[in-house]
C-alpha cells in the first residue's frame, strides 16, 4: 500500500551526519544510543500488542479452543473451516460489498469535480462534506437503521415519487439489508474520499488544464484525459482505504443496523470473528477466521505495491 | 475561480456596449455556476440530514415520533436516566486523552529516532512498525482479549488504552518520522554540537517544531478513539467504565430504548468529535493526505 511505499522510501534514506572523522566517532555511539533508546517504546508496544498477538492467533487457529480447554490440531483446521459453507456464505458477503467500490470512489470523485470548480461558498461545502468523518459509525448506523425502516425516509420518498408498490422493509430481507448495508458504507465514505480527491485535484497545474482547454478539449474531455490521469495516485490511494474499510470498518454499521443478519445476510468476515469468538465461545475458529482477515489484507496491500512499482517502473 | 464566482454575484449584470455574443457566453457560464451549486446544495442536504434527524426526533416524545408531530424535551431527561451519559462523557474524554498522550509520547520519539538518529537495522525496524498498520483488529482481538486477561485489564481503562496505543501507533509513528524528515539535520547537529545532546534536543528543538503533526495526530485518534465500538465493547463491558459509543451501541442493542432517546444520545455522542473536528479540520485533511506519503 502507498503507505508502506512511502515508509520504504523514507527508510532508504541516508542517515544524517554521517561520521566523516574518527573524532565524531564518541558522537555517532551516543547518537546510536539515543536513536535506539527512543524508538524502544513504540517497538515494544508494537511487538507486545501487535506482533505477539498475530502470532498467537495464528497458534489458537490451529487449536479446537473454546475458551475452556484447547487441543492442538493442526494446519487441518483451514481446511475444515474452508470446506464450510457458511464460511463461503460469509465471504459472499465481503465479496458483494466490493461491489459498493466503484459507487464509493466514483461519487467522490464527481464531488471533488464540482467543489474544485471554486463557486461561491465552495468551503462552507467542502466543510460540510467532510462532517459526517467525524461522526461514529455506531452513530450513523442507528440514522440508516430509521432511514431504511418500513416508515422511515427511503419508504416515503419511494411512495411520493409514485413509486409505492418498491416500498420495502430492506433491513429484513438478506440481500436488501447487504444493498442498506452497501449504501450506508458508500456514504459513510464520501467525506473522507472527496476530500482526497480535492487534495488531488489542488496539487494539478492549473496552466496545463487551461492549454488542455485551449486545444479544444471540453471540460468532460479534459477530467476524463488530463484530471483523472494525473489523479491516479490519489483514487489509488482511496481505492486501499475504502478496500480496508470494506474488510475491517464496517463492525459498528453491522452491529447497529442489523447484528449480521437476517440469518447470515450481513455476517461478513470481520464480523464473524467476533461472531464465532464472543458469542459462540468458539475462540480457535474465530482466530482462524480471523487469519484469513489478515491474509486477504496482505494481498490487496501486495497488490498496491505491485501496482505503484510497475507504474514507477514505467514512469521513469 | 474568481471569475467564476464575479459572474455568479446576481448584481453582476453584463456591461454595456459589451458585444452580444459575450453576454451569451457570459449567461450560459453563469447558468452552470448556478447548475454546481444547486447540485451542492443538494449534497449538502444528503450529508446533513442525519445530523437534522437526530435533532429533530430527540425533541419528541414515543407518541410523537410515530405521528411525527409535536415536540418535547422528555426524552433528553429520560437518556440521562436510561444511560449514565454523564459518566461515560467522562470515560470518553479520559480513555481518549490518555491514550493520545501514549501515543504521542511513544510516536514522536520514534519517529525521531528513526528520521534523525539511525542505527544499524533502524531503517528495518521502522518497517516493521509501520508494515504493523496492516493487521486488521479483528485478526488481533482474541489473542489480545486472552492476554489482557490474564493481565486483569479486562474491564479497566488501562486495558482498552493498551489496545488503542497499539492500534494508532504505527501510523502514529510514520506520521512523525515524515515530518521530522523535513526538519534539517544541520539543525539538530548544530543543537548537539551546542552541548545539548540528543535527547535534549528532541525535548527542546524537534518536539516544539512538530506542533502539526502532533495536532494532526491528536485530531485522528481522538476521533478514530472516541467512535470505536469493537475494542470499548470488548473490554469495558462494564457499564461504570464504558465509553459514550459502546454505552449508546449497547442501548440500541437492547431494542427496548425509544427512538427518540437513541437520536438524543447519538447526537449527544456526536457533539464532541464534531466540535474537535470543526476545530482541527485542517490537521485532519493534512493526515489523510500525509498518510500519501507526500
Amino acid at each position: 500500500m502507498s503507505v508502506s511505499q512511502a515508509a520504504s522510501r523514507l527508510a532508504r534514506g541516508t542517515s544524517p551526519g554521517q561520521p566523516a572523522r574518527p573524532g565524531r566517532s564518541r558522537l555517532a555511539r551516543r547518537r546510536r544510543r539515543a536513536g535506539i533508546l527512543l524508538s524502544l517504546p513504540a517497538v515494544i508496544v508494537v511487538l507486545a500488542l501487535l506482533g505477539i498477538p498475530i502470532g498467537q492467533a495464528v497458534y489458537y487457529s490451529m487449536t479446537n479452543w473454546n475458551g475452556l480447554t484447547a487441543q492442538w490440531i493442526g494446519p487441518s483446521t483451514y481446511s475444515t473451516a474452508l470446506s464450510d459453507p457458511v464460511l463461503w456464505r460469509v465471504l459472499e458477503n465481503n465479496a458483494l460489498l466490493l461491489l459498493a467500490i466503484p459507487f464509493a470512489i466514483g461519487i467522490p470523485l464527481a464531488i471533488a469535480a464540482l467543489l474544485n470548480e471554486h463557486v461561491r461558498g465552495w468551503r462552507f461545502f467542502r466543510s460540510v462534506y467532510f462532517l459526517p468523518t467525524a461522526v461514529s459509525w455506531v452513530v450513523i448506523g442507528m440514522v440508516a437503521v430509521q432511514f431504511f425502516a418500513l416508515n422511515g425516509l427511503m419508504n416515503k420518498m419511494l411512495a411520493a415519487a409514485g413509486l409505492g408498490r418498491f416500498q420495502t422493509d430492506m433491513l429484513a430481507g438478506q440481500r436488501s439489508a447487504l444493498i442498506a448495508l452497501a449504501i450506508t458504507f458508500i456514504w459513510s465514505m464520501l467525506g473522507t474520499n472527496t476530500i482526497i480527491f480535492l487534495t488531488g485535484m489542488a496539487t494539478l497545474d492549473p496552466t496545463l488544464l487551461e492549454a488542455a482547454r485551449v486545444d479544444g478539449l471540453n471540460r468532460r474531455q479534459v477530467f476524463f484525459r488530463v484530471t483523472l490521469p494525473l489523479l491516479k495516485r490519489f483514487v489509488q490511494f482511496s481505492f486501499v482505504i475504502t478496500v480496508i474499510s470494506a474488510f475491517s470498518a464496517l463492525f459498528s454499521l453491522i452491529f447497529v443496523m442489523t447484528n449480521g443478519g437476517p440469518g447470515f445476510g450481513t455476517t461478513t468476515l470481520e464480523f464473524f470473528v467476533y461472531q464465532s469468538a464472543f458469542s459462540l465461545g468458539q475462540f480457535g475458529t474465530g482466530a482462524l477466521y480471523g487469519i484469513i482477515l489478515f491474509v486477504i489484507m496482505i494481498v490487496v496491500g501486495l497488490v498496491q505495491l505491485r501496482l505503484i512499482r510497475t507504474e514507477d517502473g514505467e514512469g521513469w | 475561480m474568481a471569475a467564476d464566482s464575479r459572474t455568479a454575484s446576481p448584481g453582476a449584470a453584463p456591461a454595456a456596449g459589451k458585444a452580444p455574443r459575450k453576454r451569451a457566453l457570459r449567461a450560459r457560464r453563469r447558468s452552470r455556476v448556478g447548475l454546481i451549486f444547486g447540485i451542492m446544495t443538494l449534497i449538502a442536504v444528503v450529508m446533513l440530514y442525519p445530523f437534522w434527524y437526530m435533532l429533530d426526533n430527540a425533541f419528541r416524545t414515543q407518541s410523537q415520533f410515530e405521528q411525527q408531530r409535536g415536540n418535547s424535551a422528555v426524552s433528553w431527561g429520560q437518556l440521562f436516566s436510561e444511560l449514565p451519559a454523564g459518566r461515560e462523557l467522562f470515560n470518553s474524554t479520559l480513555i481518549c486523552v490518555v491514550s493520545i498522550l501514549l501515543i504521542l509520547a511513544v510516536s514522536t520519539t520514534a519517529g525521531f529516532a528513526f528520521a534523525k538518529l539511525r542505527y544499524r537495522g533502524s531503517s528495518t525496524v521502522f518497517l516493521a512498525v509501520v508494515a504493523a498498520l496492516m493487521v486488521p483488529l479483528q485478526s488481533i482481538i482474541i489473542p489480545e482479549y486472552v492476554n489482557l486477561g490474564k493481565l486483569g485489564l479486562i474491564n479497566t481503562y488501562l486495558g482498552a488504552i493498551l489496545v488503542y496505543v497499539a492500534l494508532g501507533t504505527p501510523f502514529a509513528t510514520f506520521l512523525m518520522a515524515t515530518y521530522y524528515r523535513g526538519i534539517s539535520d544541520d539543525l539538530i547537529e548544530a543543537a548537539v554540537m551546542d552541548g545539548l545532546g540528543y535527547e535534549r534536543t528532541f525535548l527542546r528543538i524537534a518536539l516544539p517544531l512538530s506542533w502539526p503533526a502532533i495536532a494532526t495526530v491528536t485530531v485522528l485518534q481522538f476521533i478514530q478513539i472516541w467512535d470505536d465500538l469493537l475494542v470499548g465493547l470488548l473490554f469495558l463491558q462494564n457499564p461504570q467504565q464504558r465509553t459514550i459509543t459502546v454505552g449508546l451501541a449497547a442501548l440500541s442493542a437492547g431494542r427496548t430504548t425509544s427512538i427518540p432517546v437513541l437520536m438524543a444520545g447519538s447526537f449527544l455522542s456526536a457533539v464532541p468529535a464534531i466540535v474537535v473536528y470543526l476545530i482541527f479540520q485542517r490537521y485532519l485533511v493534512r493526515g489523510l493526505t500525509l498518510g500519501m506519503g507526500k
